[in-house]
């Protein structure tokens, strides 16, 4: 059917195009319109002529415009209009031929290779209405955000639709999902950590100055959370106070309750830091405790980097994961990070002089 | 299966271009009548096919497709009818889209109103046109194709940005672009009149339409788009001398000067080349402030760095269409021959200067939004060339071709009277001079450019109207027979004269900026504040609550003395959704002037920030623009003009002969 | 008049415009350019007060104080060097703690801006161009950054 739409529309569009040749048959010698130069002159005499009549021209000046016109005239006349070649149909019937032939031959191809011919419209009304029972997570989403545009204010839905943000890994959705949830709701300390949890993650795991002062906001309303103690360590560790980093982290150990599940995380982290080999977990607790803040960061970054290879991305995406990188130590990674960014970007100059910058400012090296 | 249709419907418009450029002016050079009228049908079959693919994206926009990339990336389902539909040219492909189908009207006008024309020169003109589409329709499908698809598609698009949703930027590009691509035929005939190597004055009567049209849209354009960014910036300013306003302002001069030059070459045969030149130049204008809004013409390779194909495909399309049609002049040009003398007094004259100072304010224009582009390209170093600089060049310039403006209009055609003319306006120089005399004692030492701008208004509104007067009226005549002449004037007359007052009034409107009054300050409750003639009182602040954003209005009463001439209600909105905030400015028309008052959020204890101005006669710049582009209108329709059918209904003996 | 000195006049005339309109456009231009610096350039170029400039780059966040009658200081920053900022006016709706901002203005005395035009971005994807770049030279740069709220 819809094959059958293109060839028609196709079959048109050529025969329309081929119209004039088609219908001209034998070929006729119009009279060229080109002698419409002595007609317009001709026709600004009688334009004279009127406005001598209405009195909207002095008789003077009607006179000498009337004489300028008439030799114009005169000139135009005398210029024999160019014979006309005789027409041939051999050109009409090869112009005929070329259009026919060529209209399906380029758009074909051509459509073949832009459009997506079998895939069908799908207009809103007929799609099936989101709802939050739909096991599709992406339809519930799309649900609680229209209820959201309808009620901004609705501080519970911003709260409730945060967390699935950070899930979809829509970081700055979830942002501002918190930031609206803390305005309606008021300050909640763990909220507000989380607020700040999600602007790390939407800064490919730096924690910024703006998540920084979050955490602390949190801390001063819920003295001693540990993800925002947490965070506050790492950003020590960034800012590359160690001491103050390894002092953080030591102190957040030691006030953790022994059966804390993000230990184990903070200790390889501070081993990390110190140099020592990462301490010899116990096999079952670190199985049963998933190294929840460090996972996360690294699943983030593992899958921008995935995402970066398969896809591509902007300058600013590429140094997000290097930064990032840099930030977990991983030295090589962010080298190799930095050698494909610079493969990937070559052609942009000023891409590449940012990531040498970048590059200079990490102390991974220089170019090349 | 409809957004498919349409994506297939510009495909083969791109091959009904492609025919529309190569059979007709093979014909052109075989002088077959057949093959050169390939031209109209190919043109009217590519006009059909984008409007099509236009109708495919404006139904995807209304029913909220979201497997269409461009609606999920610009439209949401709960955005009103109208901004799903403004939506469409409110971003890159889509406009566009819009940019190729009005190119796509114009070239079907030609094709169905050009009869009277000389086949090779509509056979050339239309192919010159099919390529301009040809070019236009690569860029969309290889590089912003509106009609790529997304799979799965998305449950909910990501809205239009809350500052595009105003009726002001709904009515302001495509405006905008009528104004740009109306040149496109102006340029597509000068090129045509190249290649044939012969111009003649029903070239010049049949191109003028277009570019009438061209103007009045563009002026209404650059107007709308002015007014739309006093009101919702917040600070009262109307022209910022912006990259984004000088592109659309440059095609407006050059397409000025075409319009009064084609008014010589129509009248007097003269100035056949210089007509040519400025055709070419308004449209490549036009092709510049059509990349430069969208992108930035040197910063394209840039600013497109994810996708480097669109910027070099951008200055493709620039490089061959500006160097291709120059090269053709500096070819061509010679080969046309020359037109009649004038006298340096004359009409002609006039328009000489007028041509001159037109171009050259356009050209400080063009150095001064290039200038700083080519030097960071250059040299690294960035620089901003700022409002003072056009005011002191372009500004000037504009100012001058205003002031000898109503002289022009008076001055007769080949040879004219300087003296008598003076004479008969002696009525508004006087005027002018008073104004501007009592506009420099009331601003008292303070700069008198207000006050000389005052008065070279004054002297164009009343010069304006003098020449009416004068050319309906001798003394003695009775005055119902005057007006029976007044309404016998041609209304290409009538038309130059509004044209002419509109700016009068535009100018007028500038000079009041200068004689307003600003005041910064922070209202109390029931204290009245003075600006200019005025005084200002906040009465209350309160909330409401818009569709999709809550607003804190300040309610305040405008006081003259003690009688209450308005209230007004500036507000600071607050988008949720975008996290965005706009204000929106109070403003109370009083006469031609206008209070307005822009507010910052309330203080705590209930006192509000605020900026306030009088600004005196400040709708008579828009009122101004309208009125000019209402004069083009109206030269429009005057029935001699009329697409050369009126040749053919007045002569009509003769050119039915000629047929 | 001859057609040989018709077309003096109006070639005399035409030069005579452009002329006087380059020149113009020449003083015009040497007066009225301002050029774009980030906070570190101003620092490093040692701009004399009294320079008209353009300044671009985050503002630094907590630095805001509003005082009476609408006054505005603020410092401009691009991680590597400040720049003060004084101001007296409405500030731009999008004018936030930690986001981009182009102040210009006179140089009122070194490291010490007073502003006249307060430019915010313009929308959330949007930051003026030429902070980016700025920014970019200093490698503070992040999209995340940006435009998280």
């Amino acid at each position: 059917m819809f094959w059958f739409i293109m060839a028609g529309m196709a079959a048109f569009a050529a025969l329309a195009a081929i119209w004039p040749v088609l219908r001209s048959s034998p070929p006729s010698r119009d009279a060229d319109p080109a002698t419409s130069e002595p007609a317009f002159y001709t026709a600004q005499l009688d334009e004279i002529q009127r406005d001598v009549e209405r009195g909207l021209l002095p008789q003077g000046e009607a006179a000498s415009a009337r004489a300028e016109a008439a030799r114009r005239l005169i000139s135009a006349r005398s210029e024999a209009p160019k014979p006309a070649l005789p027409p041939r149909a051999r050109w009409r019937l090869a112009a005929a031929a070329l259009i026919a032939v060529g209209v399906p031959v380029v758009a074909l191809p051509l459509y073949a290779y832009l459009g997506r011919p079998q895939m069908p419209d799908e207009p809103l009304a007929s799609r099936p209405p989101p709802s939050l029972a739909s096991s599709n997570i992406e339809a519930a989403v799309a649900g609680v955000e229209a209820h959201l545009i309808a009620k901004p204010d609705d501080g519970k839905g911003w709260a409730v639709i945060a967390p699935v943000y950070m899930r979809l890994e829509r970081y700055e959705d979830a942002a501002r999902a918190y930031s609206e949830a803390l305005r309606l709701l008021g300050e909640d300390g763990a909220r507000r950590a989380a607020y700040g949890e999600a602007l790390v993650a939407a800064a490919g795991g730096v924690v910024t100055d703006k998540a920084r002062e979050a955490f602390m906001k949190a801390l001063a309303d819920e003295p001693g959370l540990p993800q925002a103690r947490f965070y506050l360590a790492l950003a020590a560790e960034q800012d590359g106070e160690k001491d103050d980093a390894i002092r953080d982290y030591e102190s957040l150990i030691a006030d953790a309750s022994p059966d804390a599940r993000w230990v184990d995380a903070v200790k390889k982290r501070l081993a990390s830091l110190k140099g020592e080999p990462p301490p010899q977990a116990d096999p079952e607790a670190s199985a049963a405790a998933p190294e929840a803040q460090q996972a996360m960061i690294e699943g983030m970054v593992s899958r921008l980097a995935n995402r970066l290879a398969s896809n591509g991305g902007s300058v600013d995406e590429w140094e997000r994961l290097i930064r990032a990188y840099t930030v977990l130590h991983e030295a090589d990674k962010a080298k190799a990070a930095l050698a494909d960014a610079r493969k990937a970007l070559a052609p942009d100059q000023n891409a590449v002089a940012s990531l040498d910058a970048l590059a200079h400012d990490l102390g991974l090296g220089d170019a090349n | 299966m409809i957004v498919e249709i349409g994506h297939f419907a510009l495909v083969l418009a791109l091959c009904a271009a492609l025919a529309q450029t190569i059979v007709p002016s093979l014909g052109a050079r075989l002088g077959d009548p057949v093959l050169m009228g390939v031209g109209q049908s190919a043109a009217l079959t590519q006009l059909a096919l984008v409007t099509i693919a236009f109708a495919a994206l404006v139904n995807a926009h209304l029913t909220s497709d979201f497997s269409v990339l461009n609606v999920a990336e610009n439209s949401h389902s709960a955005v009103p009818t109208i901004y799903k539909i403004s939506g469409i040219w409110g971003n890159h492909e889509g406009s566009m889209l819009l940019w190729l189908l009005i190119l796509a009207i114009f070239g079907g006008l030609v094709a169905l109103f050009g009869r009277s024309l000389p086949r090779a020169l509509r056979a050339n003109a239309l192919a010159v046109q099919g390529l301009i589409g040809v070019a236009f329709l690569l860029f969309i499908l290889l590089t912003s194709n509106p009609f790529e698809r997304l799979d799965p598609a998305p449950f909910e698009g990501r809205d239009l940005n809350p500052v595009l949703q105003d009726p002001g930027l709904a009515v302001h590009p495509p405006m905008l672009y009528l104004g740009y691509v109306g040149f496109s035929i102006v340029y597509s005939f000068a090129a045509a009149a190249l290649i044939e190597g012969r111009i003649d004055a029903a070239w010049a009567r049949f191109v003028r339409p277009f570019a009438l049209v061209a103007w009045s849209l563009l002026t209404l354009g650059i107007a709308a788009g002015s007014f739309w960014a006093y009101y919702t910036l917040g600070w009262g300013g109307f022209w910022f001398w912006d990259p984004v306003e000088n592109a659309s302002l440059m095609p407006w001069l050059a397409g000025t000067a075409f319009v009064h030059s084609v008014a010589v070459m129509e009248k007097r045969d003269a100035l056949k080349v210089w007509t040519i030149f400025l055709a070419i130049l308004a449209f490549s204008f036009s092709l510049l402030g059509t990349f430069l809004v969208r992108s930035g013409v040197l910063t394209s390779v840039h600013a497109f760095a994810n996708d480097p194909r669109r910027g070099v495909f951008i200055l493709a399309i620039l490089a061959f269409f500006i160097l291709g049609s120059f090269a053709l002049f500096a070819w061509r040009a010679p080969v046309l021959k020359q037109g009649g003398l004038f006298a340096p007094v004359s009409r002609e004259g006039a328009l000489v200067l007028n041509n001159l100072l037109l171009t050259t304010a356009c050209a400080t224009v063009f150095f001064g939004t290039l200038y700083p582009l080519a030097l960071e390209e250059l040299t690294g170093e960035k620089i901003t060339v700022g409002a003072p600089f056009f005011n002191a060049t372009c500004g000037l310039l504009l100012l001058a071709a205003a002031s000898v403006m109503p002289i022009g209009f008076s001055l007769a055609w080949k040879r004219g009277d300087l003296l008598g003319v003076i004479q008969r306006l002696t009525a508004a120089i006087a005027a002018g001079a008073v104004a501007a005399g009592a506009g420099a004692a009331w601003l008292r030492g303070g700069s008198i450019v207000a006050a000389i701008m005052a008065g070279v208004a004054i002297f164009v509104i009343v010069g304006s109207l003098i020449e009416v007067v004068v050319r309906a009226w001798r003394p003695g005549l009775a005055p119902g027979l005057a007006l029976r002449r007044a309404f016998g004037l041609p209304l290409s007359f009538w038309g130059a004269a509004l044209a002419h007052f509109g700016v009068g009034l535009t100018l007028l409107g500038l000079a009041g900026v200068g004689f307003g009054a600003e005041t910064i300050t922070t209202l109390h409750k029931g204290a009245p504040v003075e600006v200019g003639p005025y005084s200002v009182t906040l009465d209350s602040i309160g909330d409401r609550v818009g569709p999709n954003y809550r607003e804190t209005v300040a309610a305040m009463t405008v006081r003259s003395g003690a009688t209450v001439v308005a209230m007004i209600e500036p507000a600071r909105r607050q988008f949720a959704a975008r996290q965005m905030a706009t204000t929106q400015a109070g403003l109370a028309t009083i006469h031609f002037g206008q209070i307005y008052v822009s507010i910052a959020d309330p203080t705590p204890d209930g006192d509000v920030p605020a900026r306030l101005y009088w600004k005196p006669l400040v709708t008579l710049i828009w009122f101004g623009g309208a009125t000019m582009a209402l004069g083009g209108a109206l030269s429009l329709a005057d029935r001699r003009l009329r697409f050369g059918v009126a040749a053919r209904a007045r002569a009509g003996a003769v050119v039915a002969a000629a047929e | 008049m001859t057609r040989r000195s018709r077309r003096l006049v109006l070639i005399a005339v035409a030069l005579a415009v452009i002329g006087a309109a380059g020149g113009i456009a020449l003083y015009a231009l040497r007066d009225n350019i301002v050029f774009f610096y980030s906070p570190s350039e101003v620092a490093e170029k040692a701009v004399e007060p009294g320079a008209r400039l353009r300044v671009g780059g985050l503002v630094k966040a907590g630095s805001v104080v509003k005082s009476q009658d609408q006054n505005v200081a603020f410092v401009v920053t691009d991680g590597a060097h400040d720049l003060k900022v004084a101001y007296q006016g409405l500030l731009p709706d999008l004018f936030r703690e930690g986001q981009g901002v182009v102040a210009e203005g006179v140089l009122a005395a070194p490291g010490e801006l007073r502003a006249e035009t307060i430019l915010a971005k313009h929308d959330e994807r949007y930051m003026p161009r030429e902070v980016v770049d700025a920014l970019k030279k200093q490698g503070r740069w992040q999209e995340g950054e940006a435009s998280a709220k």
